[in-house]
């Protein structure tokens, strides 16, 4: 089962997706990159249909990218955000509504402040200090509620995460086991080795 | 392009905490009936200068109808640019949007295009604040100090003379009230000529805060600023 | 399961002597897991109106949007700001648009309006979501816990409360009829308006 987690820290935001792209009970895949950079400092994890998936967020992706040709600047993570459930709630009321959860993880250059985006398919959007989608979403949020600190350090907001992956690996029934990382913080968005 | 020649005066001189736009009006007359200016609305008497958007104001030379189609649409694009992103447009963005539209009518046959050119003083958060200008081929271009309308190319080299770097909003608008005095066919600046507003940041709020001046207010401005006009009694009695 | 108690929460106005107030909670779920304590379903729309949207969350976000959207394009052409009963038509007609695939939401209206003499008086409205107009002269309810917050706002409102007064019996109803109610919680927003300022003040709730 696909799980999506992001948390807030001091100045940045790590967004972890697990790394199967499975059909039924088969894993076909093991290495899937499900965080996209949108732009120099927007991430956004996404889960849910396959197919709807790829086609969603490519969509997004050429769109915000469309966005920064024509304005020289990119949209900042507010008004990706706003764009992207726009889509996704028009898109619900549509003849075949894309299934596509999100997680957008940004760092606002202007205002100098990290934001996180919690986005479902129906075109639900909050912001959040941390936030999950999927079956580990049950265990982790609990386990965040507890443990998160908005004025954490990089390594500790990772060591936090690191906790929330190994409750999800130890407790989920399903669980899958290699998780891609990405931060982003005032110097972009990169990946981090875990 | 004539008709913006012989339109009234619109001036904008971009400080670094402010936008002021100040405009000449032609209409006037003791039988206009300005009573919708004393109250109500956004203050400003409606005929030069308009809220665009919470963050822009504009000041408009030219074909009066035409403007006012303009100023329409720049109201639209605004929110819909709210709509879509959940942010007030950036300037430049508004002033792209409108010239997309003018240029359309330079291109294609059978409709004449937008006899108007404006000004758009702004604020944003990328490049803080900001003063263009849009002419009706749907050309457009920032500036420190500029001038559209009447008697544009005297405005523009007392302004290349007395502009400085760094200026501040309360000297911006010393030096539009008198830059304006000097270009105005009249000879005495009053509230029945003239149209005023200032864009500043709200010191609380830190939001952009666009102010269009009454015309109480713009007759107090004047008296303050020493240009306001003598009245011809007490000039009378005085000699 | 029904779509309008998918996300939870709830919204509450009520009427006080030359002022008015409205309330929600500030829960987010996804059915019973709760997603976000701070999710705001009252929006100012002018200095004297709110508008509380509870319902299916996704509609929340563009309803509000498109309200304000409406809303600007009035105060702007029309030069003046919206009368709580000409928004309340707003609101009415832009949900009867979609008379046959509606917005999730049954929205809560709170403000004052202007009367002939210059006064203002205390105007609620609450509608379905379909847009039909309900006028109230006590206090309307909204969202997962409007049986209960109908039960305890019965029991504690009455005729003339002042400010003060009425935020605390708006607070009072709210929070103890929320906790009545799985689906709504998590904190609590009251806002009252009066006739020169509005005082928002948030409350702490149970959270669980």
């Amino acid at each position: 089962m696909e799980n999506l987690f992001a948390i807030t820290g001091k100045g940045y935001v790590i967004v972890a997706a697990d790394t199967t792209s499975a059909r039924s009970i088969v894993k076909m895949k093991v290495d899937e990159d499900k965080i996209k950079v949108l732009s120099p400092h927007l991430l956004m994890a996404y889960s849910g249909e396959p197919g709807d998936t790829i086609q969603f967020s490519e969509y997004v992706e050429r769109n915000i990218r469309l966005f920064q040709i024509r304005n020289t600047y990119p949209l900042g993570p507010s008004a990706a955000a706003s764009w992207i459930r726009r889509s996704l709630a028009e898109s619900l009321r549509s003849r075949k509504p894309y299934a596509v959860n999100l997680l957008l993880g940004g760092y606002d250059t202007n205002k100098h402040e990290p934001h996180l985006f919690w986005v479902d398919y129906l075109g639900t959007m909050t912001e959040v200090p941390f936030a999950a989608h999927g079956y580990g979403s049950y265990f982790v949020l609990s386990l965040l509620d507890r443990y998160h600190n908005p004025e954490a350090s990089l390594e500790e907001g990772l060591a936090t995460l690191k906790r929330c992956i190994a409750e999800v690996t130890k407790r989920v029934v399903v669980s899958p086991g290699q998780y891609k990382v990405k931060v982003v913080d005032k110097d972009g968005a990169r990946e981090i080795e875990i | 392009m004539e008709a913006i020649s012989r339109a009234g005066t619109v001036l904008g001189v971009l400080a670094k905490d402010g936008v002021v736009l100040a405009a000449e009006k032609k209409v006037t007359g003791k039988l206009l009936d300005l009573s919708g200016a004393k109250e109500g609305g956004y203050g400003g008497s409606g005929e030069k200068i308009y809220l665009l958007n919470s963050n822009i104001i504009g000041g408009v030379a030219g074909i009066t109808s035409d403007a006012n189609s303009l100023v329409n649409y720049a109201r639209s694009a605004a929110q819909r640019h709210l709509l879509t992103y959940n942010e007030d447009i950036p300037v430049e963005l508004l002033a792209q949007r409108l010239c997309d539209m003018k240029q359309g009518y330079t291109q294609y046959g059978g409709l004449r295009p937008f006899g108007v050119s404006l000004l758009y003083a702004g604020y944003d958060p990328h490049y803080q604040f900001q003063l263009y200008h849009s002419d009706p081929s749907g050309n457009y271009s920032g500036w420190k100090a500029t001038c559209i309308g009447a008697n544009n190319g005297t405005a523009q080299s007392l302004l290349k003379q007395e502009y400085k770097d760094d200026l501040e909003v309360k000297d911006a608008i010393g030096l539009v009230l008198r830059t304006m005095s000097k270009t105005m066919d009249s000879t005495t600046l009053g509230s029945e000529k003239l149209e005023f507003a200032v864009l500043t940041l709200d010191p609380t709020t830190k939001e952009p805060k666009a102010k269009i001046y009454r015309p109480a207010e713009i007759d107090a401005l004047l008296e303050s600023e020493g240009l306001a006009k003598k009245d011809e009694d007490t000039a009378k009695r005085s000699a | 399961m029904s779509i309008m108690e998918y996300n939870g929460g709830s919204v509450i106005a009520m009427v006080g002597k030359d002022c008015v107030a409205i309330a929600s909670d500030l829960r987010l779920g996804n059915q019973a897991l709760g997603i976000s304590s701070n999710f705001q379903k009252i929006f100012p729309v002018t200095d004297r109106i709110y508008v509380g949207l509870p319902g299916l969350a996704t509609d929340v976000t563009t309803l509000r949007e498109r309200f304000r959207y409406r809303v600007n394009m009035y105060t702007i052409k029309e030069e003046r700001e919206i009368e709580p009963e000409t928004f309340a038509h707003l609101v009415s007609s832009t949900l009867y648009e979609h008379r046959f695939g509606p917005y999730f939401i049954e929205p809560v209206m709170a403000g004052l309006s202007k009367t002939p003499s210059g006064g203002l008086k205390p105007f609620i409205a609450a509608t379905d979501l379909i847009g039909c107009l309900n006028f109230a002269k006590d206090f309307v309810v909204a969202g997962t816990a409007s049986s209960k917050l109908y039960g305890v706002a019965e029991g504690l409102w009455e005729p003339g409360l002042e400010p003060e007064d009425l935020f605390e019996t708006i607070s009072q109803t709210i929070l103890n009829a929320v906790d009545r109610d799985a689906y709504s919680g998590w904190g609590c927003i009251v806002h009252v308006i009066t006739k020169d300022k509005v005082v928002s003040r948030t409350l702490k709730g149970r959270m669980d």
